[in-house]
């Protein structure tokens, strides 16, 4: 059978300042995959990610979403930002929040209805956060935050779900119900692509996995290629990883 | 009240809000400062446009000076993509430079130009009405009303239009983005009005003073809400009674109205900065105050829970044994009495069933800071609200 290819990605360079940050990737993300992106701090793994949502302009390169650019697939992809980029001290709700997930389909000017407040409430509660609906969001534990800003991915309703570290600075229980969140969304034929740092999770969560340091190590199946070769190659180090087969 | 009086107040008001509706965006941006440079650096813009048409409420020469406003923004990105310093620093250079250009002009002008600093920096509202908008010899009220009138219908039309995008890029640039609502445009935009906001109103309030009333209405409002829409209305209502309360107290003492405005609005940010109910410098003290005394309660209830023996629970060894002053160890045994958390029998404390309980859900919530455990905890204390 013929992959089809979710994301496509071809000789993307990024650079700030005439520093190269991403190097000539070249990366085919197949439909369906839970990816981790793994590498370095500094390796550009949350460049990789505004890059392809061309939050990022590059210095060189395409980037595809089911062969057509971006800007005419908005609506297919959903973001989850770092949670340490917005200031949870601005003036919102919980709920406020996840309809801004609904922003990108309403397109300029029109505001969200009945309809949105009810898929919102809906997100809400599927992430274990319904009963927070009205508070503040200084108000919310850090694993609440994190579970705000899924809630709101949800409610984009897409195809393809782009997390910047969506497991930092949350509790277990947070990570197991974001985790079980994503393989369900996997299920039902999603594709995801997670920025993660845990290596020890990789081959619990993860089926597919891109090894990123600046320029690209390797990327494939879990299984096949999340092996101590990789790991040195993308750390620099001697990397030994228990992998329970 | 006599009509300019009643004009005076009608033209304060309409500054004001139109002065606070972007100051909430300026202030929730981190960017109250650019206000400032703006407010400052328009004044080359406005000398050049005032030698053109004559005319300090010209449309052109409004224009102009928002112009070098936004130049101002541009000239302080540009500075700080250098790297080489940080953005108060861009700032700080930018704005001087340019509003000195404009003190020079008016300076070498001086003679023939009917536009000295002092009007600019301060303006002057009691003047205002003198300045009337006549179309084929009707008089239509003052010029600057009409202004500041167009400027906030302008910007009321824009908050209402593109309320969302202001605030899905306000607080979260990168979805923002990724959505498709450029936060780039949002804030130029935002830059844009503001400039014009506070081009149309420094003729009234003068440079400086406009820099309050974008500012100190949103600041205070931020203290008193947690919602964008409401923070706006309060900030609105907030700049209304300044303009209002602000023009009868100078009139009372005889001094600057634009003067007198900034002076309620200080006074009511400290009024509010002192005694908000949630975010107040009080409620936070007596919060933080009873905080410690939760805290101590908690110590000592681990010490009940610690120590079965009778010496180590009685009344009078408590401040031997944890180290308290006699008032403390007061406060805290009747906290723990009040929520039925320890009993007291012949002066020996000892935990109830709930104060049991309590404290091994308050121990897990120490070790695995799991939240969900002491939800329903959070009612009857502080403590746990984070």
């Amino acid at each position: 059978m013929e992959t089809k290819f979710a994301v496509k990605i071809d000789d993307l360079t990024v650079a700030y300042d005439y520093k190269p940050v991403l190097w000539d990737i070249d990366l085919a993300i197949p439909e369906g995959v839970l990816m981790a992106i793994v590498g370095p701090n500094g390796a550009g793994k949350s460049t990789l990610i505004k890059a392809i949502l061309g939050i990022i302009k590059p210095i060189a390169g395409s980037v595809s979403i089911y062969d057509q650019p971006y800007e005419k697939q908005r609506k297919l992809v959903a973001y989850v930002p770092q949670k340490g980029t917005v200031d949870w001290d601005f003036p919102t709700t919980a709920l406020d929040v996840v309809m801004m997930g609904t922003y990108g389909d309403l397109g300029w000017i029109k505001r969200p209805g009945q309809k949105e407040k009810k898929a919102s409430l809906e997100a809400l509660e599927k992430v274990g956060m319904l009963s927070f609906k009205n508070r503040q969001i200084s108000q919310l534990s850090g694993g609440q935050q994190q579970r705000v800003f899924l809630a709101r991915a949800l409610v984009q309703n897409a195809s393809i779900y782009f997390m910047d570290e969506p497991f930092q600075g949350v509790d277990a229980s947070t990570e197991i119900a974001i985790i079980n969140i994503l393989k369900e969304l996997r299920k039902a034929g999603k594709t995801l692509i997670v920025v993660h740092h845990d290596l020890q999770t990789v081959p619990e969560y993860f089926d597919w996995v891109t090894f990123l340091n600046v320029k690209k190590i390797a990327t494939g199946p879990v299984k096949e290629i999340f092996n101590d070769d990789n790991l040195t190659k993308t750390y620099g180090i001697n990397y030994k990883v228990a992998i329970n087969k | 009240m006599t009509s300019p009086q009643i004009e005076i107040q009608l033209i304060a008001v309409v500054v004001a809000i139109a002065c606070a509706i972007p100051g909430v965006f300026l202030v929730l941006r981190k960017m109250a400062l650019i206000s400032d440079a703006i407010s400052h650096s328009i004044l080359p813009g406005i000398v050049i446009g005032f030698f053109i048409t004559q005319d300090l409420n010209s449309p052109f020469l409004i224009l102009l000076a928002a112009l070098t406003g936004l130049l101002t923004v541009v000239l302080v990105e540009i500075i700080q993509k250098t790297g080489l310093v940080k953005e108060d620093t861009a700032i700080g250079l930018v704005f001087p430079m340019l509003f000195s250009v404009g003190v020079i002009m008016i300076a070498k002008n001086a003679n023939d130009v009917h536009l000295d600093v002092d009007a600019v920096l301060l303006g002057e509202l009691a003047f205002a009405p003198f300045d009337r908008l006549l179309i084929s010899g009707m008089d239509l009220g003052p010029k600057s009303l009409w202004v500041m009138g167009v400027v906030l219908l302008i910007t009321v039309f824009l908050l209402f239009m593109f309320f969302k995008e202001l605030k899905v890029s306000t607080f979260d640039s990168g979805l923002s983005s990724a959505l498709g609502f450029s936060p780039i445009l949002m804030h130029y935009g935002l830059m844009s009005v503001s400039s014009i906001t506070v081009v149309g109103a420094f003729d009234a309030v003068g440079a400086i003073l406009v820099v309050a009333l974008m500012i100190a209405p949103a600041a205070t409002a931020y203290l008193l809400t947690n919602d964008l829409k409401k923070m706006l209305w309060i900030s609105i209502a907030l700049g209304v009674f300044s303009a209002v309360a602000g023009y009868w107290f100078a009139h009372f003492i005889d001094a600057s109205i634009s003067g007198s405005m900034t002076t309620v609005l200080g006074i009511v940010f400290l009024g509010v900065y002192l005694f908000a109910p949630q975010k107040g410098l009080i409620s936070v003290l007596y919060r933080q105050k009873q905080q410690r005394t939760e805290v101590s309660l908690l110590t000592f209830l681990l010490h009940l829970n610690n120590h079965s023996e009778e010496n180590e629970r009685h009344l009078n060894h408590l401040n031997e044994h944890i180290n308290w002053q006699k008032v403390r160890a007061k406060t805290v045994v009747e906290l723990g009495v009040k929520n039925n958390l320890i009993t007291i029998k012949h002066d020996v404390v000892s935990l109830t069933e709930k104060g049991n309980d309590f404290t091994k859900l308050a121990l897990e919530y120490i070790i695995t800071n799991k939240d969900e455990k002491i939800e329903h905890m959070k009612e009857d204390f502080f403590l746990f609200r984070g």
